[in-house]
């Protein structure tokens, strides 16, 4: 027996290797299993890639459409996908080599870094609105379990805020589903697709702003995004760095794909979710001047990064969106890199803080120059891969001819050079001398080079995966094409 | 008397009225108390509510359960059962997340005496 290499494994692997960790633990095979997974999903997203280009792969089990789970895997969500097993894969494997922190290696954390990987790529797969709500649950779930981990005041206190403020989200998130479901009496994506410009205008409305609402939260929208600071300073940096570039991202693509599937002219809301964009932007990088504690600093950072790839795909046009998304596995990779310096300065120095870490750069230089790299590279300085990214995005403002928004991602990436620079200086500050208290393994290091090594290679060679991304932004904008592949041509 | 309650629109009304009254009183006991534990069970009214307005509107008067049984041998007059099916997932979700809200809740509680939100100091603005 064979067994046919479909979409589902990117849900059903991690699934069923985390239900099955109490056998992991009596084998010994933990760790090589928590690399392993996210490893075997990134291969398989190889092997489907040449089939994916050709023809979006959907997956039907059970009954046929409109019943039945649904799972679609194009262009674009096939970067969703890559990208979340990248990410999996180089933070489960900082976990296993930095030798940390033994509530990190044991088997709940295995369980729950699965399950995040689970549920977000169930969410970026689904085609079908009940199960994404379902997936969203298990990534909240698996985010909050993981906050808390470390089961001290601040640790909890991250859990019990991001679990308040994640159920909110998801309870808003149902309600918009429940008033789908008895407008349309349909759940499968495609076809609500379908029906949804027949529901009444103010019912439409609601709906819409119940979703905002809902994935506004959970995407770390500006003015739903007061909690993020905090669960990013209380977290592990390492689970901070997945759900800044794994988590978000995911919601991200999610609340776009809704946008550009359900709204026959997504225009009417991308100019609201534009100014959301800017406002996330603008206001995260004014207040990341003034952060003392690295992480904190990290979080905002990350918010105004979300705000500008918010901006770029609120837009709606393939330029855009393509460098969008390019900016979206860019600033994974730069975000990883950085909460994994971050990992290791917290770990060496005991603290976060900037008045602690003066002088880190000469006790730890690799990673003092690992955390340079990462912030030239979220400054967007060439020959690094920010500066691709943003490029794209700028130019596909500059011949739509739209300015505002380059003239706002400019003054953003000045203010980030402020903080950057602010915090760069303090590293390599001359007066202090440093001593490190805890040791970290040279192999702890290894994910981070990884990650350095690809931001350098997106940067100086961008045209290796410029046609992926513009296959991917037509994939997303592309409403006809998705609805005939699901629902057949007479549709 | 009560023969008017089986028209459906004017039960629909009354199951949408009182779905949105629970609605807004978790809201409110969200956005007003700061308490941890009546936070979380402010927010189990919330869901509470949500699963009642999706029962209550996907049901019409006179209509039975979806279970072939007793002599049912054909779905005719049955009710729409992906409501309740979903209904029971997502009851089966929320009670999920609400049990880990708690024990998250009593941990911090053993850990630091403290209950309330306003009162959670180690993570905040400088």
């Amino acid at each position: 027996m064979t067994l046919p290499l479909t979409p589902v494994w990117f849900v059903a692997l991690p699934l069923l290797l985390a239900f099955a960790s109490p056998l992991w633990v009596r084998l010994r095979l933990l760790m090589p299993l928590l690399v392993g997974t996210p490893a075997a999903l990134l291969l398989l997203a190889f092997v489907l890639l040449p089939e994916v280009r050709t023809a979006p792969l959907l997956e039907t089990i059970v009954i046929a459409p409109p019943l039945g789970i649904h799972l679609q895997l194009d262009s674009a969500s096939w970067i969703l996908v890559a990208l979340i097993s990248f990410a999996g894969l180089l933070t489960n494997a900082f976990i296993w080599l930095a030798d940390g922190e033994p509530y990190l290696r044991d088997r709940r954390a295995f369980v729950f870094l699965l399950l995040l990987i689970a549920g977000c790529n169930g969410m970026v797969l689904t085609g079908d609105l009940f199960n994404l709500y379902v997936f969203l649950e298990i990534a909240g779930v698996s985010a909050y379990a993981l906050s808390a981990l470390r089961r001290d005041a601040s640790a909890l206190e991250a859990g019990l805020k991001y679990l308040i403020i994640g159920s909110v989200a998801a309870v808003f998130f149902l309600f918009s589903v429940v008033l789908v479901y008895l407008q349309t009496g349909q759940l499968n994506l495609a076809a609500i697709a379908v029906g949804f410009g027949e529901i009444p205008g103010p019912m439409q409305i609601l709906i819409g702003l119940l979703m905002l609402v809902g994935l506004g939260i959970k995407a770390e929208l500006f003015p739903f995004n007061f909690w993020v600071p905090d669960i990013y300073q209380g977290s592990h940096p390492a689970v901070a760095g997945l759900y800044s570039g794994l988590l978000v991202k995911v919601f991200l693509f999610v609340l776009f794909h809704l946008v550009f599937l359900l709204l026959a002219d997504p225009k009417v809301v991308g100019i609201w979710l534009m100014g959301l964009g800017a406002a996330t932007m603008l206001i995260a990088e004014v207040v990341a001047l003034r952060q003392e504690d690295l992480r904190r600093m990290l979080a905002y950072s990350s918010l105004g990064q979300i705000g500008l790839i918010t901006l770029a795909l609120g837009f709606g046009v393939e330029a855009t969106t393509a460098g969008g998304l390019f900016h979206m596995v860019n600033h994974t990779l730069v975000k990883l890199l950085l909460f994994l310096t971050a990992a290791v300065l917290l770990r060496s120095f005991v603290s976060a803080q900037l008045a602690d870490l003066a002088g880190a750069g000469r006790a730890r230089p690799l990673a003092a120059a690992l955390f340079v790299l990462g912030a030239l590279a979220v400054m967007g300085l060439p020959p690094l891969s920010g500066f691709a990214s943003k490029l794209w995005i700028l130019k596909g403002f500059a011949e739509a001819g739209v300015f505002w928004p380059v003239a706002l991602i400019l003054l953003a990436a000045l203010i980030e050079a402020g903080y950057y620079f602010r915090w760069i200086k303090v590293l390599y500050d001359p007066s202090v001398q440093l001593q490190a208290v805890h040791p970290v393994g040279r192999l702890a290091y290894a994910p981070m080079a990884v990650a350095a090594g690809l931001i350098i290679l997106l940067g100086v060679a961008p045209f290796l995966v410029d046609a992926l991304f513009s296959e991917g932004a037509q994939a997303l904008l592309d409403r006809g094409a998705t609805l005939t592949a699901v629902l057949g041509a007479g549709s | 008397m009560l023969a008017f309650l089986d028209d459906p629109k004017v039960l629909h009304g009354i199951y949408a009225l009182g779905a949105l009254t629970l609605f807004f009183i978790g809201l409110y006991g969200l956005l007003a108390k700061r308490h941890l534990l009546k936070m979380l069970i402010s927010i189990a009214v919330m869901e509470l509510s949500v699963y009642l307005l999706f029962i209550g509107l996907a049901t019409s008067p006179g209509e039975t359960a979806p279970i072939l049984s007793d002599g049912l041998t054909a779905f005719t007059d049955m009710a729409d059962p992906v409501p309740q099916a979903l209904t029971l997932t997502a009851i089966v979700i929320g009670l999920a997340v609400l049990g880990l809200g708690v024990s998250l809740a009593i941990q911090y509680h053993r850990l630091t005496g403290k209950v309330d939100v306003a009162s959670m100091t180690e993570l905040k603005e400088l």
